[in-house]
């Protein structure tokens, strides 16, 4: 959790200083005026590299992925609900209430 | 809906607390949580937790939660002392409640006055005409009685105003099946397959009643459904396939003379088949012959 949490921030810290290069360069450009071929390499190189630590912490650290197949353990569906609203009292387990002896104490 | 994961920690806390391991209150929760009826447990472990002073005291307000489920469940098990002490100690906390009202009536159905209990559920509708619970409540009263007919009504005239109540409406379809009125209760089923269609078990039942009524018609359609519970299961569902497998040797037989070829699916039946003889040698390797001379018999096995 906490080293996924630094990697996107070192992303972040990477993807700042892409910005920052980027608006350097463009000074860069006006003062030897020349005209605008591309990108500079490490501008280029600090983006992909941020925009892959950013993708890697945005996915681990939030939590788990869940299941969405509906025939997985944690969503398939073994048994319904006993409609307990419905509950009946008059069953047979009037015969067996001999065996439990129990008591509510004070 | 109780999924698999819940199932298994459901047994696993169970197992834990009969031996004493602890995690009493986790198990009451999950009960409730899923409502599972499993009124002896409940009855036995609650009540160990409300005879201890210092463990009811640790709870904070969901004492009172556990008081209305350990009496629901005494009188569930009968032991109707208990469930009057749990609510003449909720009555006592709680004078005006309608909640306790409820558990008071229910306490004359436990103990088998109905005519005090619909009493009791009468005054408590004339304050709130349209509480739900209460409704129910007289429901089971007329299924208790064993007046079926008029549960339907009641039941009916329910489901009139909270349409959405798919727990109503599975009651309604039981009800339809123990009365024989399939077509009835195929209709409740089609209501829920509509409400909640990723529930596999409900097309399980749709299949089921389906099979029931019979025709080519109605067989085809089971079969269909049959198919999709296998499909929202991941085949794990044994019944289905054994569906499939009786459907379609229902279907052969009642398409015999015609000599109508089945185009739908002809594999259908032989991959239900493969599927459930490899369960059986997987799970109980002596019942397999049974098996395999029942599908024989049926006729789907190649």
């Amino acid at each position: 959790m906490g080293f996924g949490l630094a990697i996107g921030v070192f992303g972040v810290l990477i993807l700042a200083h892409a910005a920052y290069s980027t608006i350097q360069y463009r000074g860069l450009l006006k003062i030897m005026e020349e005209e605008f071929s591309g990108p500079p390499v490490n501008v280029v190189l600090e983006l992909a590299l941020g925009l892959v630590f950013c993708i890697w912490a945005a996915l681990t650290v939030p939590g788990k992925f869940l299941s969405i197949h509906p025939q997985s353990e944690e969503n398939r569906i073994v048994s319904l609900p006993d409609n307990v609203d419905f509950m009946m009292f008059n069953h047979r387990g009037k015969l067996f209430s001999s065996e439990l002896d129990l008591k509510l104490k004070r | 809906m109780v999924t698999k994961t819940e199932e298994t920690q459901l047994n696993r806390l169970e197992s834990q607390v009969e031996h004493g391991g602890g995690g009493v209150w986790e198990y009451l929760c999950l009960v409730r949580k899923l409502k599972v009826r499993r009124s002896d447990k409940v009855l036995k472990h609650g009540l160990s937790i409300l005879n201890d002073p210092k463990k009811r005291s640790s709870l904070g307000p969901d004492e009172w939660t556990l008081y209305e489920q350990v009496a629901v469940a005494a009188m569930d098990c009968q032991c109707l002392d208990v469930a009057k002490d749990c609510i003449n100690v909720l009555h006592k906390r709680f004078p005006d409640s309608k909640r306790v009202g409820r558990l008071e009536a229910m306490l004359f159905e436990a103990k088998g006055s109905w005519e005090e209990a619909e009493k009791a559920y009468a005054s408590l509708l004339e304050d709130n005409s349209l509480d739900p619970v209460i409704h129910k409540r007289r429901v089971a009263l007329a299924k208790a009685q064993g007046n079926m007919l008029m549960a339907v009504e009641c039941l009916n005239k329910y489901l009139n105003i909270f349409m959405a109540d798919y727990d109503a409406w599975r009651e309604l379809a039981e009800i339809y099946i123990s009365l024989q009125m399939y077509k009835q209760a195929a209709f409740c089923y089609e209501e829920l397959v509509l409400s909640q269609p990723t529930v596999p078990l409900y097309h399980l039942a749709y299949a089921d009643v389906l099979y029931t009524l019979g025709g080519l018609e109605n067989l085809q359609t089971a079969r269909k459904y049959y198919s999709s519970t296998i499909d929202l299961t991941g085949g794990k569902n044994n019944r289905a396939l054994f569906g499939i497998c009786l459907c379609t040797s229902a279907i052969a037989q009642l398409t015999k003379g015609r000599n109508k070829e089945d185009k739908d699916s002809p594999d259908l039946s032989s991959l239900a088949a493969a599927a459930l003889e490899k369960v059986y040698k997987q799970g109980a390797s002596d019942k397999l012959p049974i098996l395999t001379l029942a599908l024989k018999n049926l006729r789907v096995s190649s």
